[in-house]
């Protein structure tokens, strides 16, 4: 079956950064966390994906299809959101989702006020009357109205508390059981624990590992480098400060 | 494109936009560089762009299913819809200073620049101005804007300057009067065929700048 997403030799050059090449696929109904410290590339990557930012190489293709060339194509079937980022902090929702639905064809009313109630988000509201929680749900409600296959999600759980990480957590079980595929970043491994099946690895801007979570947790603990995620994580990545500090 | 200047007009345009269309009633003010009014019209577009980096705008407009050519375009076609109001609206009080008040004391005796066909002329060229320095200027990253603003604001008063001063050479005193229509006619004709050029041009620019840069 053909991947929903697939990234390969994905590379983006800074002059202080190197990402890649990194290289994953997503398929349908599964839910792909990616991880990584702050800083380690995880960002870059999503906006390259979505073109926001241009890989200096590397290949995407969503659906089977190039991303250059079918920008606009992909984009119908393709949500993002991120984070707790507000777009017009200062308009009335109902505006903004009213606007936002005339770009989209197969935009479903119905599904979005289904999704407004579910998340309890008054439409009256402007998002900056809104808490950080609210504000990743408002965003994940507008990727959902249009039906969205994939959803690309920038760290959705960062600063949120832990009773509305769980609700988000949920709704993502929720939205793989329907279907859609998410790939979502995060520096909070615990979350990947509770809903992952793939995971991929990125450290300073170097894939490290992409594929079955399971299969991920099973090598490390055979090598003995981590039970969990997290450990794994310190394992690779804890830098000696004490021994830092003392030179 | 029309869903685009729909979230233009609704989403990303700033009140201040449409409110300081209201300096095109400087035509009317004696005594006044009123040239000066086409500043300010551009000082009110320049809000909405303030008010687009605040709401993060243009990463919403990037993410929506259309082409970026046009996020562009929809920007460039909101600021010459706010231009030409302003200017239609400056002609109509022009025409009103041409015939109805042209012997109203204050403008007769008037030291400064006049409302004529030339003056109409001369805010086409302060648009002009405004769309090559800051909006091109402004998709270089999409982001900043003082530095294109700044550009602006130095070469509009400088041009107010020169086309105050205009008149006052030997031979040009009929570009502040009501006389020689034809010959005012045919600037105000060459200063609107400069807008259109200097528009398409730097929005061309625009498209290519915006297109390469990463957000």
């Amino acid at each position: 079956m053909t991947p929903l997403l697939e990234v390969r030799g994905l590379r983006k050059e800074y002059s202080s950064f190197s990402l890649g090449p990194v290289s994953f696929s997503v398929d349908a109904g599964s839910i792909m966390g990616f991880i990584g410290r702050n800083g380690a590339g995880k960002t870059t990557t999503l906006k390259s994906i979505l073109n926001i930012v241009h890989p200096t190489g590397g290949e995407i293709r969503y659906f089977g299809m190039d991303i250059r060339g079918n920008e606009r194509a992909v984009k119908q079937r393709v949500g993002f959101a991120g984070g707790a980022v507000d777009y017009y902090p200062r308009k009335r929702i109902a505006d903004i989702l009213a606007v936002t639905g005339r770009f989209y064809e197969n935009w479903d009313e119905a599904a979005l006020r289904k999704y407004l109630d579910a998340f309890s988000i008054d439409p009256a509201k402007t998002p900056r009357e809104l808490s950080e929680g609210m504000k990743v749900k408002l965003n994940l409600a507008m990727a959902l109205s249009h039906r969205a296959e994939l959803l690309i999600l920038d760290e959705p759980t960062s600063g949120l508390d832990p009773v509305s990480r769980e609700e988000l957590l949920d709704i993502f079980g929720y939205l793989r059981d329907q279907g859609a595929a998410i790939l979502f970043s995060t520096h909070i491994t615990s979350d990947l624990d509770k809903c992952a099946d793939h995971i991929t690895y990125i450290r300073q801007g170097q894939l490290i590992s992409s594929g079955r979570l399971d299969t991920f947790l099973e090598e490390h603990r055979r090598q003995g480098t981590g039970n969990d995620l997290e450990e794994i994580m310190v394992h690779y990545e804890k830098e000696d400060f004490r021994e830092k500090l003392a030179d | 494109m029309k869903s685009l200047l729909t979230k233009e007009m609704k989403l990303a345009a700033s009140p201040l936009s449409y409110l300081f269309l209201a300096f095109a009633a400087m035509t009317l003010i004696p005594g006044y560089p009123i040239l000066v009014g086409a500043f300010f019209v551009c000082l009110g577009i320049f809000q909405s762009f303030q008010a687009c980096r605040e709401s993060n705008d243009i990463l919403y407009t990037v993410l929506l299913p259309m082409e970026k050519a046009n996020a562009v375009r929809a920007k460039y076609i909101f600021v010459c819809f706010i231009e030409l109001t302003a200017l239609a609206l400056a002609a109509i009080l022009t025409a009103v200073r041409m015939t109805l008040l042209r012997d109203a004391a204050p403008y007769a005796s008037n030291p400064m620049m006049n409302a004529n066909l030339v003056y109409l002329g001369y805010i086409a060229l302060i648009y002009a101005e405004f769309n090559v320095l800051f909006l091109s200027g402004f998709f270089r990253t999409a982001y900043k804007f003082a530095k294109p603003f700044v550009s602006f604001i130095i070469v509009s008063m400088l041009t107010v300057g020169v086309c105050e001063a205009l008149h006052h050479f030997p031979g040009l005193t009929f570009l502040n009067g009501c006389e020689r229509l034809p010959a005012q006619t045919a600037i105000l004709l060459c200063c609107l065929a400069v807008y259109a050029l200097a528009t398409a041009l730097s929005c061309r620019r625009a498209i290519c700048r915006f297109e390469i840069i990463d957000l």
